[in-house]
């Protein structure tokens, strides 16, 4: 089945602000989100800078049912949780559809059919808040020493009953579907960086095979805790530039340092066009192809001539039709991690040919620093909003581009675009890649 | 236009064997795989016993072994069961194209360091009971190895298994709990009927058999606590006294190729994957629709994507957790779909014996139903001594039973809400 696929609503909670709006203008205003860390007392992480996504709450503009059941379980919902949900909520309020009556007994969506809406999320392995392992820890020690003995005898009974479904990575379209009664398929994919992208394939494959007509495509997550900053830290993907947190994410910059964690969730509404149209929906984008690929360089490697990357675009431009000289941009992964930087660079080399040197290659992550699952949607939200008003904006901190890099890095000033034909990507490193082909409309 | 997908390899570690065969001959056999949990010291925990894998050396699988030193249990159990299904294909590197081949994997988290995160939290406890990140990052800096913990991420076996067997196309790691595998095999059967893909590798890896799985489902309540002496006696899936699951750890990995793909390089076909259906609850966080929405709706689509009717199906491999609320709900969901044809197909839960391999449990009942069509013959529900009147179907109880078994439904449903079914059938050209 040829079915088209159409984008008609956005979500975004990251640290440029809430909602997709928010997100856009940080963008167009290269005003970076990245600060010292404030969530946690970070002061012996090697790397004490992220963006940080300020106050929120994912019980806003909702129906009063639905923000009753918000309040209750935000108690149970991760931040990572917690984000995803608010970002599906503006998204599904963004779309157009009739929101029902709770006082009347309506359904929440009362014009479609509840069995063909889906979604898939991109999502991590979520650790546990500290605080919450405080007491129980405290309990287990046995003559001093904590022991797992007193930790089964005494200490897992003062976690929470309910411990365990606050992180689990499928709770957030748990929680979404419950909150919009979407009863089609449901996935959670715990790919890393390319799980937005990821998901918005499998969505849009669901849709073209008929499995829903209606889905979201999300991803959610926060690196900026104590466990997953330090995880990063001993690795060292994370930036040494403590000193100008704005500054400190320098996408194929010379004088990069490593990734800055972020955190975010991203959500959009994907339709089948014959439903969009039906409904006379504003329609933003049409999704014309997606790919995907994965590094055989190993699990904390990056391939020195980005095939990963390679692979997805070209799966992406050859699933869109569309040949890479037809591309009005590239909005590239460009976490600011040396290597990630350039195997990326050398797989959209690859997969643009003669066209690299002239497709303008622009990034956010000097903006929003490295939103994990969440980046690829967010970064696809930023071409949706910023993208097609024709300009494509510059690299923020990317001031002394690296000329190996071989790409029409979009630096200083925005560059007019040529067509409304957008790529996105994403890497995970060690694992996926992942890309989309959107026409802008 | 739809291509055709078939199934050429299998590859299996379970609590009842190191290989397919082993442990289908096993289920045959009656035997359980739930023993007094050995990969760590539950002594004093509610739930003393898991279904635990096997002592295996990884060096006879893969090619550098060092690659999966700071590897968690799922990682090891994959790449072994990897490893088997490729060769059991007879695909080896060289006759599949690296960039039209995928992965689609059911997967958990790796094993976490439980001590140093404790013990890097007491060492940041104050006395307000909060946690200093700073103390916390100060012995946590100390003491973590960064590998290992990059091991926990849950895409980690999916990217081993990239590495390890050259596969650069699209790879995908899901994680819907005890739904996941039937669901991982599902998305790659679609992959594959596009025409996208030649070969995917899917299945399931998962061990939860770690201090935090198992605090977790018994804060939940989720797993048995009872049959502490026998606690083979303690997954009864249908039975009367049943207490909730028991825990168990595994991989099964199986090779899908386009039935063109297979028959270019006269592969030996297994079965042929016909159906699948994919569902939500959209009820609550903890509990199944009590009307079995989900569930039903799951098997309906997996049987209308295969066409073929209730009637047609000769076994159902049930989800049968061996909890009160979900073997309840299946039998009602299994009789909304089915009808009266309910009560004359049989239906089993090899989970009382292997006990709940969580994201691994999918894949690895779907492998029962395929042997099940190569032998003609019904894993048992084992355990099952007092009849409940709300499960009044036929589970096959306590022994196998020879049958005509050529076409078969998998389900799985997991918490959260997301419910899968597969539909496979004996492969005629």
């Amino acid at each position: 089945m040829n079915r088209r696929i159409v984008i008609t609503g956005l979500g975004a909670v990251t640290p440029a602000g809430i909602g997709a709006p928010a997100l856009a203008d940080a963008v167009r205003e290269g005003r970076s989100a990245v600060g010292p860390i404030t969530r946690f007392d970070a002061s012996n992480h090697p790397c004490r800078v992220a963006a940080e996504v300020r106050q929120f709450d994912p019980a806003d503009g909702i129906r009063k049912d639905q923000s009753r059941y918000v309040k209750k379980m935000a108690k149970v919902m991760a931040v990572d949780i917690q984000m995803a949900v608010a970002a599906a909520n503006l998204a599904i309020l963004d779309c157009g559809l009739p929101i029902g009556d709770a006082k009347a007994n309506e359904p929440v969506l009362p014009t479609i059919d509840h069995t063909r809406f889906g979604m898939i999320f991109g999502t991590s392995f979520i650790p546990t808040e500290l605080d919450d392992l405080a007491g129980p820890v405290r309990a287990s020690h046995i003559d001093g020493r904590f022991s797992l003995k007193g930790w089964g005898s005494a200490g897992m009974a003062q976690l929470s009953p309910l411990w365990l479904l606050k992180y689990l990575p499928n709770m957030h379209a748990c929680h979404t579907g419950i909150l919009w009664d979407a009863q089609g398929p449901s996935n959670s994919l715990t790919t890393s960086d390319a799980g937005g992208l990821l998901a918005l394939d499998e969505a849009s494959r669901i849709l073209r095979r008929g499995g829903a007509d209606w889905m979201l495509a999300g991803g959610a997550e926060s690196r900026v805790n104590p466990v997953m900053m330090l995880r990063y830290c001993l690795v060292h993907r994370l930036a040494t530039a403590n000193d100008n947190p704005p500054t400190a994410c320098r996408p194929f910059d010379l004088d990069r340092t490593g990734q800055v964690s972020g955190e975010g969730a991203a959500v959009l509404m994907i339709e089948g066009s014959d439903v969009a149209e039906k409904r006379d929906a504003r329609i933003y984008a049409e999704v014309l192809g997606t790919g995907a690929g994965t590094t055989t360089a190993g699990v904390n490697a990056c391939d020195a001539d980005g095939l990963a990357v390679a692979t997805a675009c070209r799966r992406a431009l050859a699933a869109a039709n569309v040949a890479p000289s037809n591309l009005g941009a590239v909005v590239a992964h460009g976490t600011a991690f040396a290597p990630q930087d350039r195997s990326e660079a050398a797989g959209l080399r690859a997969a643009l040919g003669a066209a690299a040197q002239s497709v303008p290659v622009t990034a956010i992550k000097g903006v929003t620093g490295n939103l994990g699952a969440a980046s690829g949607l967010a970064e696809l939200v930023t071409a949706i909003l910023v993208l097609r008003e024709g300009r494509v904006s510059p690299i923020l901190n990317c001031e002394r581009p690296d000329p190996e890099a071989g790409l029409a890095l979009v630096v200083g000033t925005p560059v007019n675009m040529k067509s409304e034909l957008v790529l996105i990507t994403s890497n995970a490193i060690g694992g996926q890649a992942a890309a989309a082909v959107v026409r802008l409309l | 236009m739809r291509r055709r997908v078939v199934i050429t390899g299998m590859g299996s570690v379970t609590p009842l064997g190191l290989t397919v065969e082993e442990t289908w001959q096993n289920l045959l056999a009656c035997k359980s795989g739930i023993r007094p949990n050995r990969v760590f010291d539950a002594s004093t925990f509610p739930t003393t016993f898991a279904a635990q894998v096997p002592e295996f050396d990884i060096a006879r699988y893969v090619k550098n072994a060092a690659d999966f030193a700071k590897s968690g249990r799922n990682v090891r159990f994959a790449a072994a069961a990897a490893r088997m299904a490729l060769e059991d294909a007879h695909l080896a590197a060289g006759m599949f194209d690296p960039t039209r081949t995928g992965i689609y994997l059911g997967s958990g988290e790796g094993t976490l360091d439980f001590f140093t995160l404790c013990e890097s939290i007491a060492h940041g406890t104050g006395e307000d009971g909060k946690v200093s990140a700073a103390k916390f990052a100060e012995m946590g800096l100390k003491r973590y190895d960064g590998l290992q913990e990059l091991e926990q991420e849950p895409n980690m076996a999916a990217n081993h298994l990239a590495a390890e067997c050259g596969i650069a196309g699209p790879t995908y790691s899901c994680l819907t709990a005890c739904a996941a595998s039937t669901q991982a095999i599902g998305e790659a059967t679609d992959l594959l009927r596009t025409g996208e893909l030649d070969v995917m590798m899917a299945g399931g890896t998962h061990s939860m058999i770690h201090p935090l799985g198992v605090t977790g489902f018994n804060l939940l309540t989720a797993i048995s606590t009872e049959h502490k002496d026998e606690p083979w006696r303690a997954s009864r899936p249908f039975d009367k006294d049943r207490a909730g699951f028991v825990l168990g750890e595994g991989s099964t990995i199986m090779i899908l190729e386009t039935l063109d793909h297979a028959n270019a390089h006269g592969a030996k076909i297994w079965a042929e994957l016909i159906g699948f259906g994919s569902s939500a609850d959209a009820y609550r966080m903890t509990d199944i629709h009590p009307e079995g929405r989900g569930p039903s709706a799951a098997m309906r689509l997996a049987l209308a994507d295969a066409s073929v009717k209730p009637e047609d199906i000769d076994y159902i491999s049930a989800h049968g957790t061996g909890t009160t609320e979900n073997d309840k709900v299946e039998t009602l969901s299994v009789k909304l779909v089915f009808g009266a044809h309910a009560y004359k197909v049989p239906m089993s839960s090899v989970k009382s014996t292997l006990g709940h391999l969580i994201a691994a449990a999918g894949a690895t009942e779907l492998m029962t139903c395929i042997m099940a069509i190569r032998d003609q013959i019904l894993p048992p529900t084992m355990n099952l001594e007092t009849p409940d009147p709300e499960c009044d179907l036929d589970y096959v109880p306590n022994a196998a039973r020879k049958a005509k078994v050529e076409v078969c439904l998998s389900n799985s449903f997991g918490f959260g809400g997301q419910n899968d079914s597969l539909v496979v059938r004996r492969f005629v050209p």
